[in-house]
């Protein structure tokens, strides 16, 4: 062969100069642990810090218009120095009766609303926010696809489904749970949350059972979401049909469009574990998701195990999506625009979007949910709504915008 | 630095020494830098194979052997649907086998675990897709993606093989540009440069140079050429261009009809026989210092081609 030049590119530097590592060359001695720390850290960069910033100060400020405003009298500056007082905030007394459930202490009247009504109705819609948002971003990954949402694969109906059998068809039906000692009667509406999330696992995994042939694909995947949440929201509107009063049904609907009034510390309490389990889990696999980017042959030539990984991070994000179900209802939106949001200001790879969901998803439930309270004041709309009536006019700016819409 | 690599220096125009001569003086120039000397390279070989898609019936390859010489370039050539990309992606694990083994250094693919094969065997696919804002250098990172555990940072050792697959495709100058910003020719050498880094014994590309252009498909060969000199990677590449296949590989495979019709050397295996009876082309295969040239004349008529396989120098491998 005389294609010599061909067979070096660069001819004109010498193999060794090739071969040496560039970082190795560049950095000299610097290439110990600063060098390390420095690309450890690399992804921490100017448009994701500005990103985690904005994000935290809508919160923030969204979460002070929160506590400020309500029906028991008291000034802006009663409630913020309510959020601070020191005396609830350093409290272990205080933080075992909201985290554990445990009897809440004495404290003034002005704490007792900011921090037993008010404040945890925010957390409540940060966690739900990060829950969406990150689930949203996976399914995104999952499914190749930048449109699919926490619901894409009949979550949403499922639980939907589940909710409007349990208020409509088991309305009367109690359990029993025995315990050791005595034994507790519950209706089946004290259940809600449970089945709820239930119901919308359960849907997921009908989902894969039908999507299944020798494996899975994206495409197969959302088909049969579609296929589930078809059937299921016709169930769900029959269901309607045969509700016996309006109560029921106003319930249903807060269910099923998700909705932040009423929640306390116990919603926290039920949220928290899943949430610190789900979001741990999903920001450990932010490389696995990248991978999967790369499309469904290279990852598997990379060594990755395709279908198991797909399925295990299914299931992450249906455990996330099902936690913010169990105490919000099923809120639209969040988990399709904030990641799209996201990956507009910081790019596509994973470990950035994945952290830039955790702010960026608190702080657009957050904000929604001061205009669910206050729109139309003292009535309080679900904040599904206020949602998915910013979530359409953005997807109308994005579809105008960007020539493809849709692939990752 | 890395901005002389190929933007202006003569690359493909300027004429060096011999191929061989080259390679000998990078060889004294810098014997440890290659990457698996001492060890010798791969056995790698499929046998009995019989490979065919889940909704299918009829296997698309129906019990063929093939033997990888070690160390050397391999290329597999064939018409549309002969089932060369088939037969790839049933040695790289990528189709289930229906029937026989492919071995790697006598080991069994499918009883490899799938981060142990990835170390050994590397396929570039066709159908890649990386999200555009990626840069070159977090792609070519995801080639260390087997020799890394589920949560590990990348080690110094990761480091050094990102910089050695980069410079060895000549992507130094576009180390940090994003993938969607790239032409396809530079995005294919993004990715050869992720197969790199992966660094495995044997190194398996799907057609590497198609819809390239001229300059792009003569790099890409010049990577496959360097791999074959300097170190003892493996190569076996499905290559549309059955020219480029007679001027880069050590041994040619061709393929009709999911079976295989030829092997050996190109000069073997590259003739006017070939050509009519597998292509179902009129061609004229003169013999250069570059292997055998091909000047396709005409295509012949359906049914001039037939079916019978292979010249008396076919079945030999």
């Amino acid at each position: 062969m005389t294609e010599d030049e061909r067979a070096s590119e660069d001819g004109t530097r010498s193999l060794t100069e090739r071969l040496t590592p560039w970082r190795a060359r560049e950095t000299g001695a610097n290439a110990g642990l600063t060098g390390r720390l420095v690309r450890r850290f690399a992804w921490l960069d100017a448009s994701l810090l500005a990103l985690i910033f904005g994000s935290t100060a809508i919160v923030v400020g969204a979460g002070l218009v929160q506590v400020s405003l309500g029906a028991y009298e008291m000034t802006i500056g009663q409630a913020w120095a309510a959020v601070v007082n020191p005396n609830v905030l350093f409290d272990p007394q205080a933080w075992d009766a909201f985290l554990l459930g445990e009897a809440v202490p004495e404290m003034r009247t002005e704490s007792l609303i900011v921090w037993n009504i008010r404040l945890p109705r925010v957390l409540v819609a940060v966690l739900v926010g990060m829950n969406l948002a990150v689930s949203g971003a996976v399914f995104q990954a999952v499914t190749r696809n930048e449109l699919a949402s926490p619901f894409i694969l009949g979550v949403s109906s499922g639980a939907g489904l589940a909710i409007l059998l349990t208020l409509v068809a088991f309305a009367g039906v109690t359990l029993v749970v025995p315990l050791v000692v005595t034994e507790i009667t519950l209706g089946l509406s004290a259940l809600l949350p449970v089945i709820a999330a239930v119901g919308g696992i359960a849907a997921f995994l009908l989902v894969y059972a039908i999507a299944w042939k020798n494996g899975t694909s994206p495409v197969r995947l959302v088909l049969a979401g579609v296929i589930v949440s078809t059937v299921f929201g016709s169930l769900q509107t029959a269901m309607f049909f045969f509700a016996d009063n309006i109560g029921v049904v106003q319930s249903a609907i807060q269910w099923t469009t998700g909705s932040l009034t009423g929640v306390d510390w116990e919603q926290v309490r039920i949220a928290i574990p899943w949430t610190v389990f789900g979001l741990a889990l999903a920001i450990a696999s932010a490389r696995q998701l990248n991978v999967l980017l790369l499309g469904e042959s290279t990852a598997k030539s990379l060594g990755m195990r395709v279908e198991r990984m797909r399925f295990g991070l299914s299931a992450v994000a249906v455990l996330l999506a099902a936690a913010s179900i169990a105490v919000a209802g099923i809120v639209s939106f969040v988990g399709l625009i904030v990641p799209h949001v996201v990956r507009n200001v910081v790019g596509s790879d994973y470990r950035k979007l994945l952290i830039g969901c955790l702010f960026a998803g608190p702080a657009l439930l957050v904000a929604a949910d001061v205009g669910a309270r206050l729109a139309l004041s003292p009535a309080q709309i679900p904040v599904g709504i206020v949602t998915g009536l910013v979530g359409g006019p953005y997807f109308l700016y994005l579809m105008r915008r960007q020539e493809s819409l849709g692939e990752i | 630095m890395g901005e002389r690599g190929f933007a202006t220096d003569g690359g493909v125009g300027s004429i060096l020494g011999r191929d061989d001569d080259s390679t000998a003086d990078d060889d004294a120039d810098d014997s440890p830098a290659n990457a698996s000397d001492g060890t010798g390279a791969s056995e790698f070989s499929g046998d009995d194979l019989v490979i065919g898609y889940p909704n299918t019936d009829e296997p698309v390859i129906d019990g063929e052997s093939i033997r990888v010489p070690p160390g050397e370039v391999t290329a597999l050539v064939g018409p549309n649907g002969s089932g060369k990309s088939t037969l790839l992606k049933g040695l790289a694990d990528q189709l289930s086998l229906d029937r026989g083994t492919v071995r790697v250094d006598g080991a069994a693919v499918h009883e490899l675990g799938t981060k142990r094969l990835a170390r050994k065997l590397g396929l570039l696919s066709q159908d890649s897709t990386a999200p555009n804002s990626i840069t070159v250098e977090k792609l070519v990172a995801h080639g260390r993606y087997p020799h890394r555990g589920a949560f590990e940072a990348l080690t110094d050792a990761d480091w050094d093989a990102i910089d050695r697959a980069i410079s060895l495709a000549g992507v130094d100058h576009l180390r940090d540009r994003e993938v969607g910003q790239l032409s396809g020719g530079q995005q294919q050498l993004a990715w050869i440069a992720m197969a790199l880094a992966q660094e495995t014994d044997v190194l398996l590309l799907d057609e590497p140079t198609t819809f390239l252009d001229l300059r792009h498909q003569l790099q890409v060969m010049a990577i496959v050429e360097r791999l074959r000199d300097e170190s003892e990677t493996t190569v076996v590449l499905v290559l549309h261009d059955i020219e480029q296949a007679a001027q880069y590989a050590d041994h040619v495979v061709a393929l009709e009809d999911g079976s295989v019709s030829a092997r050996g050397p190109p000069e073997a295996v590259v003739t006017e026989e070939l050509l009519a009876d597998v292509f179902g082309v009129d061609a004229a295969v003169a013999t250069t210092d570059h292997g055998p040239q091909v000047t396709p004349l005409r295509p012949l008529d359906d049914g001039d081609d037939g079916d019978e396989t292979g010249g008396p120098d076919g079945e030999r491998g």
